[in-house]
């Protein structure tokens, strides 16, 4: 059997021997991290970003790259999710978006922070991170289910109007095709047939004051901070542009 | 005890109960918000409550060691620590530091990098301090009367703990890199060098309530400390998979991150042969529960739970989610607070001359805590899973899947609930032993 010497031997050289790989392999990571990171495109804003998510410790409830707590979703790809528009309105002030669900300190950003912000995630969601985070497996199997049980409804002409890109209605509803991941879930239905449950005056009552009419919901007030009442005219143009022909029962 | 000097052990042992406390009720905040009871958002916003929370745990854990290491060291150098006023000046040093750290969280003064949140002006407060600590138990060794493995192994520990606090202070603009550093502190420290201070602790601990011979658990101490290194370090790995690092860490993370398990196994069979051949029936046997408990739950929690999930084809789908804070509360608890709460319930009525090993709260204070954090750690599995599966898997939205296992967070708190009880009861006892006093030293002990 071992003796206590062949035993500190084992531990000495085991240690010296990976301790001397992990510096090698710390060496490479070192050469390699810049072409995958895109570190040329680490912008004095970039860099600003990430000062405003360390100094507020926003790792203490959301994760980045899968690295953080776990109170608050996950922010790699939020550029690419929920477009800047959407974050702009959001991060100005977080409870007014999502009233009466799990709250977000309220952090008085001036607009250049927001650029700031945005220019750090934008950058972290263009790093290549090996697969993460990945598309849900099981979603297109999902959306099947719900496809065949729904009854068929006409869709809207695409492309949808620029503006409810960038008011990101798209981020919940789904419309044309378009968007709408996380819609079902929250409540927000599809806008294909619209028209056929809601009258022109209802829904423009709805979008412009959303809490007065349902208490607690989560549509956020888009107008007139982000929507025009011109805008919403052309929402509403667009919506019930269908609205003669009747959708299929 | 033997020597005047361990005495001071009591004050770090007992500070660290104090914040076992506070780290248990923000604990309670933050599984009350995840309830949806999010009252004291104003006040102590989610982020506060979990840097507080982490930084309590690391900070009681380590003024455990410290404690540990001033009752082991003088008795395995068999002398007087080398400056025994530099000790408590160094305990409330840092005890200062790290209460000013921990009042900083809550009017948003802190670095925002998990686990490390300390600002970095206390950084480096925190490592002159670290220093005395080290340098007064290495004088210690360095001018015992004797040089034994277990004082070696938890001296290495915790200098290596020291040394690698720094990586942690270099800047980087690149989160990739910032995020690579960061883990050489965490990672290094739980599945490297703390391991280290946790063997030699265990090792201590056994020499002691079974009256085996030191020679052969110090062998095997040897292997045990060898085979951490040899997983644990290149198993760093698993931290880099998804952070913008080669993909080659996706192999050598997995490979080394499931050998890190072998290193925990390693431990809790040697902790039940040792028990087991034991000559000596030491009458603390409340000591001894701690102690194979640590060694049977840190396998569980660090070596098994760790391995569950580690595997990038598994980390994929569990990076970010609440499974790791299933793996990370029974993981911390078996290896480090019950090793800890091992040495205390050992050291205790040796430093104040009380025997209150067989008293009811000894009892209830094992198997409260112990049942208590198992719950807690199912609580987070279901919840963990179904996280996983609906938000990860399914693409459901994050908040939606949040509202979905709430209810989970209900039987968290009703399992932290039964902890808590333990917990207090571990407190009353420690404190019903009283004031270490001279009257308990006994220099020809062997206990």
């Amino acid at each position: 059997m071992l003796t206590k010497s062949q035993a500190r031997t084992f531990f000495v050289g085991g240690t010296v021997l990976f301790s001397g790989l992990f510096f090698a392999l710390t060496f490479d990571t070192h050469r390699k991290v810049p072409d995958q990171t895109n570190a040329d495109q680490i912008t004095p804003a970039v860099v600003a970003g990430k000062k405003i998510w360390e100094e507020n410790n926003c790792m203490g409830c959301h994760t980045l790259f899968g690295e953080g707590a776990y109170y608050a979703p996950e922010l790699t790809k939020t550029v690419d999710r929920r477009g800047e528009a959407w974050l702009r309105v959001f991060l100005k002030d977080p409870e007014a978006m999502y009233p009466g669900r799990r709250k977000m300190v309220k952090y008085d950003f001036s607009e250049e922070d927001l650029d700031n912000i945005i220019a750090f995630f934008d950058w972290c969601g263009k790093v290549d991170l090996n697969g993460f985070p990945a598309d849900p497996p099981l979603r297109a199997k999902m959306e099947g289910v719900a496809a065949s049980s729904a009854a068929p409804v006409k869709l809207l002409p695409s492309p949808v109007p620029a503006i409810m890109v960038t008011a990101a209605c798209t981020g919940c509803h789904s419309v044309a095709g378009e968007g709408g991941a996380a819609g079902a879930l929250i409540g927000a239905p599809p806008l294909d047939g619209v028209h056929a449950t809601k009258s022109r005056d209802e829904l423009r009552q709805w979008i412009s004051d959303p809490q007065k009419i349902k208490p607690g919901t989560a549509m956020p007030d888009l107008v007139p901070a982000v929507v025009s009442e011109e805008q919403l005219e052309e929402i509403l143009d667009y919506l019930y542009s269908n609205a003669e022909t009747k959708p299929a029962a | 005890m033997k020597f005047k000097s361990q005495k001071i052990a009591y004050w770090f042992f007992a500070a660290a109960m104090l914040l076992l406390v506070l780290q248990v009720v923000y604990g309670f905040i933050m599984g009350f918000a995840h309830m949806g009871y999010d009252g004291l958002h104003e006040i102590i916003p989610f982020n506060t409550a979990r840097a507080v929370h982490t930084n309590l745990l690391v900070f009681w854990l380590l003024l455990g060691f410290m404690g540990a290491a001033h009752y082991i060291i003088p008795e395995e150098a068999d002398r007087e620590l080398y400056w025994p006023k530099l000790a408590p000046i160094q305990l409330i040093t840092f005890l200062l530091v790290g209460v000013t750290a921990l009042v900083g969280y809550h009017v948003n003064w802190w670095e925002g990098r998990k686990f490390l949140e300390i600002p970095r002006p206390l950084d480096y407060l925190v490592v002159i301090n670290v220093l005395m600590f080290v340098v007064n138990i290495g004088m210690t060794i360095w001018k015992g009367n004797r040089f034994t493995t277990t004082s070696i192994v938890l001296y290495m520990g915790l200098l290596f703990a020291a040394l690698l606090y720094l990586p942690g202070m270099i800047a980087f603009d690149n989160q990739t890199m910032d995020s690579f550093y960061r883990w050489w502190v965490v990672h290094l420290w739980v599945e490297g060098v703390w391991e280290l201070i946790m063997g030699g602790m265990l090792c201590f601990l056994l020499i002691k309530l079974t009256g085996i011979d030191r020679e052969v658990l110090e062998k095997w101490l040897y292997i045990i400390v060898g085979l951490t290194f040899l997983s644990g370090i290149l198993g760093t790995g698993h931290h880099y998979y998804y952070i913008g690092t080669p993909s080659y860490w996706l192999w050598i993370g997995g490979i080394f991150s499931a050998l890190e398990p072998l290193a925990f196994l390693g431990m809790a069979i040697y902790a039940f042969v040792i028990v087991k051949k034991g000559k000596r029936n030491h009458p603390n046997r409340i000591a001894l529960s701690w102690t194979l408990g640590s060694a049977i739950i840190s396998f569980v929690g660090a070596g098994f739970l760790g391995l569950a999930h580690t595997l990038p084809q598994v980390n994929l789908w569990t990076h970010g989610t609440l499974v790791t804070a299933m793996h990370g509360h029974l993981a911390f608890w078996g290896a480090y607070a019950m090793i800890n709460l091992a040495m205390i319930a050992y050291a205790m009525p040796l430093l104040t001359g009380r025997k209150l090993w067989d008293a009811k709260s000894a009892g209830i204070a094992y198997w409260c805590s112990n049942i208590g954090m198992i719950a807690m750690t199912a609580a987070f599995a279901v919840a963990g899973i179904t996280q996983v599966n609906l938000e990860r898997r399914m693409g459901l939205d994050f908040l939606a899947v949040q509202e979905e296992i709430q209810v989970h967070f209900f039987g968290l708190i009703l399992a932290a609930s039964l902890f808590s009880v333990g917990i207090g009861a571990f407190i009353y006892n420690f404190w019903m032993h009283g004031l270490p006093n001279d009257e308990a030293l006994d220099p020809s002990s062997s206990l």
